[in-house]
């Protein structure tokens, strides 16, 4: 680490990750997820594991090794792990979001006679993509949900009025009675975020209901949603330093579009 | 006078010693027996030795050529060869040490490379063979019985037909019927020694622990909502056999996942297209999976979709129908397995631990060090957790599910429907 050179910005707080049963001097040093103080926000919890795919899907071109030596990657491998590493982080995401869902207690038995207290969930769900890289998320969606129902918006800035503008929907007729899992890996401002969020809520589906997944969020982000939606639960993967002032996340992970679809 | 609390003091420093001692696992391997069969050319040794081994038909007993163990010829005796002039009827010919070697491995429960001999080049050929975990080994050749350090690792010794240093004399060989049958008896009684004594070992391992706390080392997956109802699905007798397959898939995942938590990272900074430094993690270096079958093939789906193109051993533990001890009797790992970083052990189910047991004892035999294993199970008892973090205190264990010790197995019959 020692030669990785000093002039950019090393961001974010670090801290020992590993299990509880190794001592801190057993375990290497990451950054991890900032923290945000809002009850409706849940952050994966910061494993070695998870980190290690966040490193993974964080890596462009370019590296440093051990030694701090510069190591030039692949176009196309790079495409691939990409594609491989941010499925994985995806359906953590996912199996945690659904973990939000209203349950009921059920007692099945088993095949060797034992009992389970276990328990069904209630309400039916659908998937909404923020096109287009929203729907990257979709194959871990359907990963943990099989059948599930997935319904697209297409949000882009205004040429004239940088602001986001509406372009497309296509959402299930009986969406309103459906928990809504909406999905956007990059959760900068937020603006196309709320947009959508808007469009939902016109077609009848409660604040409360809404579950928004995302890779990476900015406490930017989080801290305008809270305001606009304070029953809207977050799920994140990790929450970066900030915004630059081109409000991209930083560090982040680059366009996260273009690096799943055409980089 | 205090003698009453010295006396405490004194008994609980006994339970702390007990208590943080580390329990021995004898596998069934361990102390192998070894038959040595010697006689003349052509005598019978071998067809002896492999009516017995037919007789017996178990994968544990193997006969060992000492054909295996001429030494390699320099070039003046390769053209003696050739020219039917070199001695092979000579004890010169026979490299004991090489012998004496791998004899000791096995006794010692290791694995260990036989040489391949081939009498075209009359040289050692590069590959070996590897034998690992028999229980009784017959040694038959010409002078089987010639090296006193060899005889000494013996427990019985033959002679086809009459010689010196021999317990029982077979004097023509197969014909001799009688021979044959204390021969076999005898190994008969060896590996049901062997047995007794490995559940006694496995039995041992139970005292005491229910009032212990788990090993730290133990991680259990934390029953959120989404397991709870993904293990509702699972464990519910009437979800279709679809249904199974695929939340089961989807737990396995998980629980991968977590077992990944378990192996060992380095930290590395990358640099994001924002030209910023992202200071991560990386795998240490290669993780692999042994897969304890038939159970720990249920989770061959959930590997792949985790690691794709995870190196993968695969072992075959069966437990006897008669007496319940597990039994090895197959066994592939990549050759390299005591290199990686970190080696995940698969099985669907632990109940009594004795097939766990032995299956970390198989990788530890490998070379695989303790703390590179991560053992991980849709399902665990308290006294199999802690009958295999006993014996093993370094490897990390995670668990989908606490259940009763007694429960039989029955993940695999659902996944692979028969």
């Amino acid at each position: 680490m020692a030669s990785a050179p000093e002039t950019r910005p090393h961001v974010g707080p670090t801290q020992c990750v590993g299990p509880d049963y190794r001592s801190e001097s057993q375990k290497p040093i990451a950054t991890v997820s900032t923290e945000v103080k809002y009850e409706t926000v849940t952050t994966l919890p910061q494993t070695p594991q998870l980190i290690a795919l966040l490193t993974s899907t964080r890596l462009i071109a370019l590296t440093y090794d051990d030694g701090g030596h510069r190591k030039i990657r692949d176009k196309n491998t790079e495409r691939a792990d990409f594609i491989f590493y941010s499925n994985r982080i995806i359906r953590l995401l996912v199996e945690e979001g659904l973990n939000h869902l209203p349950i009921v207690e059920h007692t099945v038995t088993t095949p060797v006679g034992r009992n389970y207290a276990g328990l069904l969930f209630q309400g039916k769900i659908c998937g909404v993509s923020i096109m287009r890289a929203g729907e990257a998320m979709e194959q871990g969606l359907r990963d943990c949900c099989r059948s599930v129902r997935i319904g697209k918006i297409l949000i882009q800035r205004d040429e004239e009025t940088a602001q986001p503008k509406l372009f497309y929907d296509k959402l299930p007729e009986d969406i309103a009675e459906r928990w809504v899992l909406l999905l956007d890996p990059m959760f900068a401002t937020g603006g196309s975020a709320i947009m959508a969020v808007e469009v939902l809520k016109s077609r009848g589906v409660p604040e409360e209901r809404i579950l928004f997944l995302n890779l990476i969020a900015s406490p930017e982000g989080i801290g305008n949603f809270a305001t606009k939606f304070p029953k809207l639960r977050v799920v994140t993967a990790f929450v970066d330093q900030g915004l630059d002032s081109k409000n991209y996340i930083v560090p982040g992970l680059g366009d996260f579009g273009d690096r799943f679809y055409t980089m | 006078m205090n003698t009453g609390n010295q006396l405490l003091a004194r008994v609980a420093d006994k339970t702390a010693a007990a208590m943080t001692k580390r329990a021995h696992y004898s596998p069934p391997w361990a102390d192998l027996s070894i038959i040595g069969i010697a006689g003349s050319s052509g005598s019978g040794k071998s067809t002896l030795s492999h009516a017995i081994v037919n007789k017996l038909n178990l994968p544990w007993v193997v006969i060992l050529s000492m054909d295996s163990y001429y030494k390699p010829l320099d070039a003046e005796a390769s053209k003696k060869a050739f020219m039917n002039e070199y001695d092979f009827d000579s004890p010169d010919a026979i490299d004991f040490d090489a012998l004496l070697e791998t004899l000791q491995d096995l006794k010692a429960g290791k694995r260990a490379e036989l040489p391949v001999y081939s009498f075209e080049e009359h040289q050692r050929l590069e590959e070996t063979t590897t034998i690992y975990s028999p229980h009784v080994l017959i040694l038959e050749g010409i002078f089987a019985l010639y090296d006193p350090r060899v005889m000494d690792l013996m427990d019985m010794r033959y002679v086809v037909p009459q010689r010196n240093h021999a317990d029982i004399i077979v004097p023509r060989g197969i014909e001799n019927r009688v021979a044959m049958t204390m021969v076999t008896q005898y190994i008969e009684r060896k590996l049901l020694e062997k047995s007794t004594h490995h559940r006694a070992a496995l039995k041992s391992l139970e005292a005491g622990f229910e009032s212990e706390p788990l090993s730290k080392r133990v991680v259990i997956l934390e029953e959120t909502p989404q397991l709870r109802g993904m293990n509702t699905l699972i464990q519910d007798i009437d979800t279709s056999s679809e249904d199974f397959i695929f939340y089961f898939d989807r737990f396995s995942c998980l629980l991968i996942e977590q077992a990944l938590n378990n192996v060992h990272f380095k930290e590395l900074t990358v640099e994001t297209s924002a030209g910023m430094l992202y200071h991560g993690l990386a795998p240490k270096g290669e993780v692999s999976a042994v897969l304890v079958l038939r159970g720990g093939a249920t989770f061959e789906a959930g590997l792949r979709r985790v690691i794709p193109d995870c190196r993968t051993g695969r072992l075959l533990i069966q437990s006897n129908v008669r007496t319940g001890e597990p039994e090895l009797h197959y066994l592939k790992l990549p050759k390299d397995i005591s290199k990686h970083e970190s080696v995940l052990l698969l099985d669907s189910q632990m109940s009594s631990g004795g097939s766990g047991l032995m299956a970390v004892q198989v990788l530890v035999d490998h070379g695989v060090p303790q703390d590179r294993i991560v053992f991980a199970t849709y399902s665990a008892g308290r006294v199999g957790l802690h009958r295999l973090t006993k014996v093993f205190p370094e490897i990390a264990v995670v668990v989908g599910n606490m259940v009763s010790d007694s429960e039989e197995r029955w993940i695999e019959n659902r996944y692979f429907r028969c």
